[in-house]
Formats: C-alpha cells, sequence, structure tokens
C-alpha cells in the first residue's frame, strides 16, 4: 500500500479561533486524529492589542486559551502564537511580552508541551528579519518553551518570501540563550528590540526564494549569507555571543 | 470531589450542544473584554516593561487568572452558537492527562519533546519552514529542502501551495485537499532527499 499522507510520527496542526473560541469544523478534525492515535498539536494565536485590550489582559486570554487545548481538545502540545494588531508580526515588544509572560507562568505551574511561532515584519535576506527572528528564539527559549516553529517571514503572507537561513538562526540565537539568566537576557532583548521597532512603518519586505538561493545547488547566496553574517555581529553587539 | 470522565473533544462538543446560547459579537466584544479586565485587576496583573518576567508570584497569579478566566467564561463554538463550560477539577484532572513527553520523527531524526522547567541547558526543539507562507508550487520541494539541510532544524513546518496543477486551491474543494496531498509529498520527498528521511512534518 502506498502511503501517501501523514504519519504517526508527524504532527496535525489545528487552530482555535480569537478569543476562546472554536469552530465544529476544528473538533472534528480533533476527532478524527484522536481516534486514530495521532499526535495533535492546537495553534491559538492571540491578537495582541485587539479587542480584548492590552499586554496583561491577552496573556490571561492566551493562558486561558491553553488550558482549553489540553483539558477539552485532546492536545498533545500546544502552539502559541500573540500576533499583533497593528503590524501582524509576532516579533514586536508586547507581543514578546505575552508570549514570555503566558509560557513563563504556564511553565512554572504544569508540566504541558509549549510552542511559539513566528511571524516576521520584514522578509527573507533582511538583517531586520534575522533580528526579528533572534529576539523571538531568545524569548521563548528562556521563557521556558520546548518547541520553536518557524520562520513565516513578510508576515507569511507574500508569496516566495521564504529562506532556511531564517529557521538557522532561529535555532543558533535559541541555543545560545540556553541557560543563561534572565536578567542578562532582558538587557539582550532591549539592545535587539531597539535595532528594529524604529522601522516597522518601513520594514523592507526582502526577497524571494528564487533570488537567494541557487535552484539546482539549494545554496544561499552571498547576499543572503552575508546578511546572516552581519546580524550575527548587530545580535553580538547587543551583548549575545555565539 | 473525583470526575466521572476526563473532558475530551467529544464531551466538549455535547456541552456545546447543550450549553448558553449567545451571539458571537457579545462573545467578542463584551463577555471576553469585561472578563479579562476584570482579572487583570483582580490579580493585580503589572507586566512593567520587562519582556521575560522575573516576578514569580506575578506568573503564579497569572496562571491563576487565566484559569479564572477559563472557569468563569469558557469556551464559545462559532457555529453552534453555544458556550460550554468547564469545571476546576477537570481542569487540573486535565492538565494531570496531558502529554509530558512527546516523540517526533523516526529512525535517526527522531527527537523527544519534554518540559524544559524554565531555561533548561537543553534546547528547544526546532521546527523549520514557511510556517504556512503561500509558495509556488514549481519551488515547493527546493525551498523545504533549504530547511531540512539546516542542522539545528530537527522537523518541518510546511508552506503552502496557493495553487495545483495550475489552479487555484479554493477553500472547501476538492482541490484543497489535493493541494494538500501535494504538500506533504513534497515535504516528504525533500526530507528523503536532503538524507532525512524520518523527519516529522
Amino acid at each position: 500500500m502506498v502511503k501517501n499522507g501523514m504519519r504517526n510520527y508527524d504532527c496535525h496542526e489545528c487552530s482555535q479561533l480569537n478569543e476562546l473560541k472554536v469552530s465544529t469544523q476544528f473538533m472534528n478534525m480533533i476527532a478524527g486524529w484522536h481516534l486514530s492515535g495521532d499526535t495533535i498539536m492546537i495553534e491559538q494565536m492571540p491578537i495582541m492589542g485587539g479587542y480584548v485590550g492590552g499586554v496583561e489582559e491577552t496573556a490571561i486570554c492566551d493562558v486561558a486559551s491553553t488550558l482549553s487545548s489540553f483539558v477539552a481538545f485532546n492536545c498533545d502540545i500546544h502552539l502559541d502564537g500573540p500576533i499583533h494588531i497593528r503590524w501582524g508580526n509576532t516579533t514586536n515588544r508586547q507581543s514578546l511580552q505575552v508570549a514570555a509572560h503566558a509560557a513563563a507562568a504556564l511553565d512554572a505551574n504544569t508540566d504541558v508541551l509549549l510552542a511559539n511561532q513566528y511571524y516576521t515584519l520584514a522578509g527573507p535576506c533582511t538583517e531586520m528579519c534575522f533580528l526579528e527572528t533572534a529576539a523571538q528564539a531568545i524569548t521563548d527559549t528562556v521563557s521556558g518553551r520546548e518547541l520553536l516553529s518557524g520562520v513565516a517571514s513578510a508576515k507569511g503572507v507574500s508569496k516566495d518570501r521564504v529562506g532556511g537561513l531564517d529557521a538557522r538562526m532561529m535555532g543558533e540565537a535559541s541555543s545560545a540563550v540556553c541557560g543563561m539568566s534572565i536578567e542578562s537576557i532582558n538587557r539582550i532583548l532591549d539592545n535587539i528590540l531597539y535595532r528594529y521597532e524604529p522601522n516597522y512603518s518601513t520594514a523592507p519586505i526582502g526577497k524571494t526564494f528564487q533570488e537567494i538561493y541557487d535552484l539546482d545547488t539549494i545554496l544561499p547566496t552571498a547576499e543572503y549569507l552575508e546578511t546572516y553574517d552581519r546580524a550575527l555581529n548587530v545580535i553580538s553587539s547587543c551583548g549575545l555571543d555565539f | 470531589m473525583a470526575i466521572g470522565k476526563y473532558v475530551d473533544v467529544f464531551e466538549a462538543y455535547d456541552r456545546f450542544v447543550n450549553g448558553q446560547k449567545m451571539t458571537e459579537q457579545e462573545w467578542d466584544y463584551t463577555v471576553v473584554p469585561r472578563n479579562a479586565k476584570m482579572l487583570k485587576e483582580s490579580y493585580d496583573l503589572n507586566f512593567g516593561h520587562q519582556i521575560i518576567p522575573t516576578d514569580s508570584e506575578m506568573m503564579d497569579r497569572l496562571f491563576m487568572a487565566g484559569m479564572d478566566m477559563l472557569l468563569s467564561t469558557g469556551i464559545f463554538c462559532q457555529d453552534i452558537g453555544r458556550v460550554m463550560n468547564i469545571e476546576e477539577e477537570e481542569i487540573y484532572q486535565g492538565l494531570k492527562m496531558a502529554p509530558r513527553k512527546l516523540t517526533l520523527g523516526t529512525g535517526k531524526e527522531k527527537v523527544t519533546c519534554k518540559p524544559r522547567r524554565g531555561n533548561s541547558l537543553r534546547k528547544p526543539v526546532i521546527i523549520g519552514g514557511p510556517t504556512g507562507a503561500p509558495i509556488s508550487e514549481s519551488i515547493l520541494e527546493t525551498a523545504i529542502a533549504s530547511y531540512v539541510q539546516e542542522p539545528m532544524v530537527d522537523g518541518i513546518v510546511s508552506g503552502v501551495l496557493n495553487t495545483i496543477n495550475g489552479r487555484p486551491a479554493a477553500t472547501n474543494s476538492p482541490w484543497e485537499i489535493k493541494a494538500t496531498m501535494s504538500e506533504i509529498r513534497h515535504v516528504r520527498e525533500a526530507t528523503g532527499m536532503a538524507g532525512r528521511p524520518g523527519m516529522c512534518i
């Protein structure tokens, strides 16, 4: 028999709605996966600055949504992603604050598995995209999350604006901060955020995959690699050693 | 008091069907914002300027506020138009039942996800990929391979084909299913061609 679809070591993903809201379609998918013994990742991206309010209110909803995934919907791992109503990214200061506080609160009081996903404002092959990715990877790692999933660069809406080095940055930044103290990390995060926060309204959309990789060898272009190295240097100057 | 049965998706559906009727507008614009604001005040939550919190007492209060939000507000089902509620003991029992360990991938690419408990020296599992961003059919496999070949990456999260065989992958159509199945094939092919066939997707 040819096995076309997902396998039992893969991870099925479906999403709650904003906020504390689901649909029967969501429950139907879960029912099928649950009865098949599949791994279920439930996603919910609280809207920071939406009708719920500010960082504290959004974090309360984030904790409640995460709990509901595990206690009512057969979730194996919850995928967060607080997203800013104005900027549409998960890497702005308020979204990072919501994600960090929700993760820390859940991590301190439960054993549930927590993930977060990445939506940057800037697109691939830009220093800003790498800095945004690093800031979130640092935040997620230090606040105790177990899985990082990304990167949807250029807010995940621009066709073909993707590239593997974004995930490399996510992994490198995460590894670099494992075990470090929160106090020192907060200073580093402030330094990184100051580098890209002023650029939200002029965020570069970046380049397409076809422009930043050789499609035969799947090697990143010199420009993509140089941009990556430049971003590493900036992050190092912000206080983080790779 | 001990609970009779753990809440699962089937029990949740039954509770929605028998739950309190409500409009989606009332839920979105009144119930959720009002309760979140009230709980912020009653649990004295103020994050200040820190991105990552250092105040462990405030983290406990945030956890209790989230619990209280779920208990006092419940969950709304959009197409049933009703609210389900859950009891405190059911939340605690559900959390006890939640997985503490997850194995993803197989063979040499098998990774285990387990609680890190704060900023452990053990790095999180890294799932790389376009995370739902739209990608052309002609490059999906190559684009995914660019993530698979990164040693830091433990598993793949795919992008989305917005066309299949040149047609739009319209929502709620057979073409959407074909596009999804095609994505899985492309991703699997990319992991295999890069020598990591056991990767979780």
